[in-house]
């Protein structure tokens, strides 16, 4: 999920890694490392300053509710069922979790944005290059979850703040 | 210009990949030293933070192993 996320981002799923290796299993081990330094290295250097905005958001979206709140009740509902008794096979659960998983992290990248001062939707657009009536509708949603509040209107302009 | 040196955070669980490391050593197996390990007690320990701080504080990569 998490290389999902950087991949989103644009900072790219080649730098994060997951294998398993048993404690018999060396040769492999090193055959583990070598691959990983390779795409690291195909990836090239990681500045976290050009990344500043996509770093932030990321940290809101892994460290946020929805999204921990969903992994944690994964078991559950695709074992169990959900509140309505229905029975998820994991497919489609984690079909929902990557589009939440996307919805979040823009959300939380328009927050940082207007955070920073960018405070009207065609700035918002500019700086993180989303789509306007995408960001609208997003707007909506951290209206609605109080995360920002409309302020008013400039030459008619809406503009927005963060609470 | 030297070659880019990546820096890789690598999260090793202890009873599996960090002793897999371990024989690595001990069998005289080379590998890129651009790892830097760091022993956690269960790769189930590792949360997606810790990745995130990883790249925050200027790390190019990182590898769970469990």
């Amino acid at each position: 999920m998490t290389q999902k996320l950087f991949d989103i981002a644009g900072i790219g799923k080649e730098r994060v890694h997951l294998a398993w290796v048993s404690s018999a299993e060396a040769q492999r081990f090193v055959e583990v490392v070598v691959n990983a330094t390779e795409s690291v290295k195909a990836m090239g250097k990681f500045d976290p300053k050009a990344f500043e905005y996509e770093l932030a958001a990321v940290e809101m979206t892994l460290s946020g509710e929805t999204l921990r709140w969903m992994v944690g009740k994964e078991v559950k509902i695709t074992t169990k069922g959900d509140v309505y008794g229905r029975k998820w096979d994991v497919e489609s659960f984690e079909t929902i979790l990557d589009a939440v998983l996307e919805r979040e992290y823009q959300k939380n990248l328009i927050y940082k944005a207007v955070k920073e001062g960018h405070t009207c939707v065609r700035d918002i657009h500019d700086k993180i290059g989303l789509d306007l009536k995408r960001i609208s509708y997003l707007l909506a949603d951290l209206e609605k979850t109080n995360k920002v509040e409309f302020t008013g209107m400039k030459d008619r302009i809406p503009v927005f703040a963060v609470l | 210009m030297a070659e880019f040196e990546p820096k890789i955070v690598a999260f090793l669980c202890n009873w599996c990949a960090y002793a897999g490391a371990d024989l690595a050593g001990v069998s005289r197996l080379q590998y890129p030293s651009s790892i830097r390990t760091v022993r956690v007690m269960c790769s189930g320990r590792v949360d997606p933070m810790f990745v995130l701080e990883a790249f925050k504080d200027g790390s190019d990569g990182v590898l769970v192993a469990g």
